[in-house]
């Protein structure tokens, strides 16, 4: 499956010298393929959480449209936009985003569980966070882990239904080294499965793992031949 | 939906603090609901039985009963004693203009002495004319009341062989009345001719000087009286105030216009009261329920994210309240009712107030509405506070959380 955006951009309201808004994101069009990790890389402020976002079907574009698959998706209604995020993108936002209520592996099973339960996801989650080397803190609450623990256990989720695409925004920040050398090989995994996975980033590390690189300056997105 | 529960009961149990809090505001609305309603409808219920107690238009007792208390004390709140009226004067009041139908009723205290039980109030009332006691005494006994019976009030202590003596004599208790909360409950009902053979012992065995000059058998401690239709029960009154120097005579509307405008007095101010602690609590959950919101924009934009549709969040939260209102309500009925009898015979005591408790099934009412009250005004400050997170972007929602 597919994710597309055609001219996407978006404005925010900002109050300023000549105009009351500036552009995050100029008009954009982008392709995630299959099997392929790409990278955006910019400055903070660039405008990339903004792109992926958009892409994510989190924030609606002022123009353009984002299709996954043949469905535009800012034109399905709320229910339908949340099944296919839930079902076909694995997103991993900025920050830590686990669900403090819940235990790591409740947290990660929720992903499966929202539209049904399925009967392996129990074994599958623990199977994931095995893979992201927190096995051992399935039945410890996700405000009791550290960073690094916490942002494993976000992949694990966001990985929980197999989507064909996941989106992963800042997923190194503020790690050592050793943590965002696992989180690239996951990813890199992922990819080399056939899946697409588009990484947002700063980190110069990273981008040795990327099949395809961009670079957003200004809200402008461009190609950056790979070294 | 049973994952919107499930994630629901998670949250609650895994914030413990901000539930507990959140249980005890609800509480503390219900209770307050619940004991508010229930004193005001029990207030509303005594002034009710005092009006069904009352039944006459007119009522009519001889000036000596002025010295025991006035005509509202002796009709309202059953304090009577021995004074009565002649044979003339009972026969004048029945023929003044106006007067449809007459009952008399006899009151006699009996002695706190060896010959009864107990030193209690009386009251001897014809079944024939009767339109005052034997409506109240049908809510409890559907028998006959026959000669040698007697019906007391639900306060008066009845031994095990359902036997109480007065004057040396034992009577057959055929029937406990419903609680008035008047003094009326501590009162002793029978026939008229079983109180004349009572008068009569009382006279022969202490030597009552009241009875001195009374004939018994044609006598009354008062008159209820009904007025035909087009006559003015005031204006009947003031006819036989003049013309009847020896009888005191009271339009009943008059007697309870007092009470029911002090009644409604302060029905009227506890339901402000209690909208007022009603309100005081809506603002504060409202405020409560907004500060969460916000507080919570995270974790309600972590749920959009992995793929909860706006209908999905919004039974999440609502869910999460409504648990808590139930919770909340069951804790706040648990402490007020029991809290409402004593709170009912505080007011009572140190108000004089008549009070009569709503019975069970008004109680069960009362119950629901103060747990259903709060739990809907919860869940629909709830459904607000998620409409307005399900309508923000979440991209922009994560970046307000961070």
């Amino acid at each position: 499956m597919k994710l597309r955006a055609e001219g996407i951009s978006r404005n925010f309201f900002r109050k300023g010298k000549n105009t009351n808004f500036f552009t995050a994101v100029e008009k954009t069009d982008f392709e995630l393929e299959q099997g392929c990790l790409t990278e955006i890389t910019g400055h903070s402020g660039s405008g990339k959480t903004t792109f992926s976002n958009m892409l994510c079907g989190l924030l609606t574009p002022d123009s353009g449209r984002v299709f996954l698959g043949d469905q535009s998706l800012y034109e399905l209604d709320d229910r339908k936009r949340s099944y296919l995020r839930n079902r076909y993108i694995g997103i991993i936002p900025q920050g830590q985003t686990g669900l403090h209520g819940l235990t790591v592996l409740e947290n990660v099973m929720l992903q499966a569980e929202m539209y049904g339960s399925t009967p392996d996801a129990r074994e599958k989650a623990v199977s994931l966070l095995e893979a992201a080397g927190i096995g051992e803190l399935c039945e410890v609450y996700s405000n009791e882990l550290s960073g690094g623990e916490l942002r494993r256990m976000v992949i694990a989720r966001a990985m929980m239904n197999d989507p064909p695409i996941l989106i992963a925004d800042e997923p190194t920040g503020d790690l050592d080294s050793e943590t965002t050398a696992l989180i690239l090989e996951l990813f890199r995994k992922y990819a080399d499965s056939g899946n697409a996975v588009l990484m947002v980033t700063h980190e110069k590390e990273a981008l040795c793992h990327a099949d395809r690189i961009f670079c957003m300056e200004k809200g402008i997105l461009s190609s950056v031949p790979k070294k | 939906m049973k994952f919107a529960f499930n994630v629901s009961l998670k949250n609650i149990r895994r914030r413990p603090f901000r539930s507990a809090a959140l249980g005890a505001l609800v509480m503390l609305l219900t209770i307050c609901l619940f004991l508010g309603a229930e004193v005001i409808l029990s207030l509303q219920g005594g002034l009710d039985a005092y009006r069904s107690r009352l039944g006459a238009d007119v009522i009519v007792t001889p000036s000596s009963a002025s010295a025991h208390g006035s005509v509202d004390d002796i009709f309202l709140q059953g304090i009577t004693g021995n004074y009565y009226m002649s044979e003339k004067d009972i026969k004048k009041a029945a023929d003044t203009d106006g007067v449809q139908s007459i009952s008399r009723q006899f009151y006699l205290t009996s002695a706190k002495a060896g010959c009864c039980s107990a030193r209690v109030q009386i009251i001897g009332f014809e079944p024939e004319t009767d339109f005052s006691v034997l409506p109240w005494i049908k809510e409890s006994y559907s028998g006959e009341i026959r000669n040698g019976d007697i019906v007391v009030g639900s306060e008066i202590s009845v031994p095990s062989d359902r036997q109480i003596k007065f004057y040396g004599k034992k009577y057959n208790v055929a029937a406990i009345l419903g609680k008035t909360g008047t003094g009326l409950d501590n009162a002793v009902f029978t026939g008229y001719d079983t109180i004349k053979e009572m008068a009569r012992s009382a006279a022969d065995i202490i030597s009552r000087k009241e009875f001195s000059g009374v004939n018994i058998d044609n006598t009354a401690s008062a008159l209820l009286i009904r007025v035909k239709d087009g006559y003015d029960p005031q204006t009947v009154a003031d006819d036989i105030n003049i013309h009847i120097t020896k009888v005191q005579a009271k339009a009943s509307k008059s007697m309870i216009s007092g009470l029911s405008d002090g009644l409604s007095g302060i029905s009227g101010i506890i339901a402000v009261l209690v909208g007022a602690v009603w309100v005081f609590c809506f603002i504060i959950m409202l405020m409560v329920f907004a500060l969460l919101s916000n507080e919570r924009k995270k974790e309600f934009a972590v749920f959009r994210i992995i793929g909860a549709s706006g209908k999905m969040l919004t039974a999440v939260m609502a869910g999460e309240t409504a648990v808590l209102c139930l919770a909340g309500s069951a804790a706040g009925l648990l402490v007020s009712v029991p809290l409402c009898f004593p709170l009912s015979d505080m007011i009572h005591s140190s108000l004089s107030l008549p009070l009569l408790m709503p019975d069970g099934a008004v109680l069960a009412a009362l119950c629901a509405g103060a747990a259903v009250i709060p739990l809907i005004t919860g869940v629909l400050i709830s459904l607000a506070s998620a409409v307005r997170i399900t309508k923000a972007e979440t991209g922009l929602l994560l970046r307000e959380g961070a």
